[in-house]
């Protein structure tokens, strides 16, 4: 960027900033059944050292590190995500949860647990991105996206009635297949509560394209805001504007889910939050909204965790619960 | 030839009830149901405690949230309103989720508790309405997103609450398992008052579709009937609540099948909605039931399933935008 930025945008970066690095310090220390010191990670970064406690070491490597990792990224995700959905779709409440993309990326996981035809020996991301997939086309192509003039209350209430089926074929497929309510009851409501290395490694290739994507796309989304028209004649393909953003979002959002199930309402709450901050310039938003994605999953999960130690919250009920009385303020607001 | 069609729904709504207690993981035939039912022996649990009750409440639970849907819909005149896309659904989950995990020893007042709740919600989207002036089906939008923020409240509670599964997931999508003749009574005085209630709002109902002017000249007041429909509506489909969970979808279903059926009179219109709505819940309980025994489906998931590809065609059809 040639120009420098103005206070009003550094004071909000520095802010937020502050608050990711504070969280990424809480989500590794705190409520913990023993002691965590920060220090417990110096062995991981090349240090010899024979004091410290191992048990917390190992505690600090195994669980707690690739849990905050994995929540910072899936949230950089979502919020990318978010950002791009609503820039295409130039519908200010749309989301990566109301377009169906979680829900379908979830009921294929759950069709495949439940050994329908031969899913199973698919990789999990790959069976969230085919759901994710199908269900984004489905809802854009019944709420009218593809028509001349797009409604963009009807895309949204297809979303919800795409979701409530494809919710409706999850549980099913989960309840009659095997009986392990509990822990499915968790990862449907979104949880980081099983994440391990293992979910990192299947979540970061995935997040580095999606993220890429939506970096080298985001000129493209500025031009885009001014219509198509206008962006048509300012030399962009839009065509491949969109289906390489729709790639991005995908690849966002079935990478998520499969590490930590469907956690709603973040690609929501985040966009918006971060055009108030920072306004409108894509180039800006998408690092930002990224970084307060990540900020924002970090402290929920810490929340989910501490709400009611030692038992664990799915971290998608705290995003829910702090995400829909912002959906009831958009959707009540008639500005079409 | 409009009566016909009551007869009819009753007809059907036997078949599945006879259906729903002879079918299961267990399977007897009629002999064996009549037998029990004169006589009891070795058949009496399955039958007399278990499907009876069960297809009972399903009936009950039915009619309730088919009425409810009836009246909202008359009332706000939006073809996607209905208690649970309202949130009135889930106004009442919660607040009879907090007794269930709070008040342990104020259960008997779950109804009440459940109403109220379900009054909150309907007066929650009441003033979002006044305050924005929604177009319908933003109107609708609105009230989903108060649903979800409902629901999601209603998740916390159980989630930070481990006390009973089974009796959590019950909540959440709405299951007619475990239920007995207790709650019967209840479902049944409050159906047996509240039906004739609402068929004397009847005409002035019809009235009130003319618009408000026209209704106004012909000595309708419009607000009063509204609160009292409405008011109507949300005991009925709390009432349900309280008893089986939310059943999505049978309060938005069902009355337009019923006007399907029978035109938009509410005379009949209210009846039919009733029978119809009863004939969804038993049908698609038994779906549940049969499905895979002795696994069993909460029937909301059901009602789910069939509703919401309807939900889509009604989206498809709708020219209000």
């Amino acid at each position: 960027m040639a120009t420098s930025l103005p206070l009003r945008t550094l004071l909000p970066i520095a802010v937020l900033a502050a608050v990711l690095v504070m969280g990424l310090a809480q989500s590794l220390t705190l409520w913990s059944s023993f002691e965590l010191q920060l220090s417990d990670l110096l062995p991981l970064l090349g240090f010899d050292t024979d004091s410290g406690d191992t048990l917390a070491q190992q505690l600090m490597l195994e669980l707690r590190l690739p849990r905050t990792l994995v929540a910072a990224l899936i949230g950089a995700n979502l919020a990318v995500a978010g950002v791009q959905v609503q820039a295409l779709t130039r519908n200010p409440l749309a989301s990566p949860t109301l377009l169906g993309i979680n829900a379908g990326a979830a009921c294929m996981i759950a069709l495949a647990m439940s050994g329908l035809f031969g899913l199973a020996a698919l990789p999990l991301p790959l069976q969230a991105l085919i759901g994710g997939t199908f269900s984004a086309l489905l809802v854009l192509a019944l709420g009218g996206y593809f028509q001349a003039r797009p409604n963009p209350v009807r895309l949204i209430l297809a979303g919800i009635a795409v979701t409530a089926l494809l919710a409706g074929l999850t549980r099913a497929a989960l309840i009659l297949s095997e009986d392990m309510a509990y822990s499915m009851l968790h990862w449907l409501a979104g949880s980081l509560a099983q994440t391990g290395w293992d979910s990192w490694h299947r979540l970061w290739p995935f997040s580095l394209v999606g993220l890429g994507l939506a970096l080298a796309l985001s000129h493209a989304f500025n031009l885009l805001a001014l219509g198509d028209d206008a962006a048509l004649g300012l030399g962009i393909r839009i065509h491949w504007v969109r289906r390489l953003a729709a790639v991005s979002v995908i690849l966002l959002c079935a990478a998520g889910v499969a590490a930590a199930g469907p956690i709603a309402f973040v690609g929501l709450l985040v966009p918006h939050l971060c055009r108030r901050l920072f306004g409108q310039d894509h180039r800006l938003l998408i690092p930002l909204a990224a970084l307060t994605g990540a900020a924002f999953l970090v402290w929920a999960d810490l929340l989910s965790r501490g709400v009611a130690f030692p038992a664990e919250t799915p971290v998608g009920v705290i995003t829910a619960l702090l995400g829909t009385p912002f959906f009831i303020l958009l959707a009540a607001r008639s500005r079409t | 030839m409009r009566l016909s069609i009551l007869w009819l729904l009753c007809g059907a709504l036997l078949l599945s009830t006879l259906l729903s207690v002879t079918l299961g993981a267990v399977h007897l035939p009629l002999a064996q149901v009549w037998q029990a039912l004169i006589q009891g022996g070795s058949d009496d649990f399955i039958i007399n405690q278990y499907r009876l009750p069960r297809a009972l409440l399903a009936i009950l639970v039915g009619a309730g949230l088919g009425l409810s849907g009836t009246l909202v819909q008359g009332v706000i005149r939006n073809p996607l309103a209905s208690p649970d896309l309202m949130g009135i659904s889930a106004g009442a989950g919660l607040a009879a989720t907090a007794v269930i995990l709070f008040l342990p020893a104020a259960v008997h007042w779950l109804p009440l508790a459940a109403v109220v709740g379900g009054l909150g919600a309907a007066l929650l989207i009441y003033a979002l309405a006044r305050q924005y002036q929604p177009a319908p089906a933003r109107l609708a939008l609105t009230g989903i997103a108060v649903s979800a923020f409902l629901t999601s409240l209603i998740d916390f509670l159980l989630i930070i609450h481990p006390v009973e599964l089974n009796n959590a997931l019950i909540w959440l999508t709405g299951s007619l398992w475990g239920r007995s003749w207790e709650q019967i009574p209840l479902l049944g005085v409050g159906l047996a008052l509240l039906i004739p209630l609402a068929m004397r709002l009847a005409w002035r109902l019809d009235i009130c579709a003319l618009g408000e002017q026209s209704a106004v000249s012909l000595g309708a007041r419009p607000k009063a009937l509204q609160i009292q429909a409405l008011l109507l509506a949300v005991i009925l489909a709390s009432l349900s609540v309280c008893v089986a969970g939310t059943i999505s979808f049978v309060g938005l279903l069902a009355p337009h099948f019923a006007r399907l059926l029978c035109g938009g009179h509410h005379r009949l219109l209210i009846p039919v909605s009733a029978l119809s709505g009863a004939l969804l819940v038993s049908a698609a309980d038994l779906i549940a039931r049969i499905l895979q025994p002795p696994l069993e489906l909460p029937v909301g998931v059901v009602t789910a399933i069939i509703g919401a590809p309807y939900f889509i065609f009604l989206l498809l059809r709708y020219k209000g935008w």
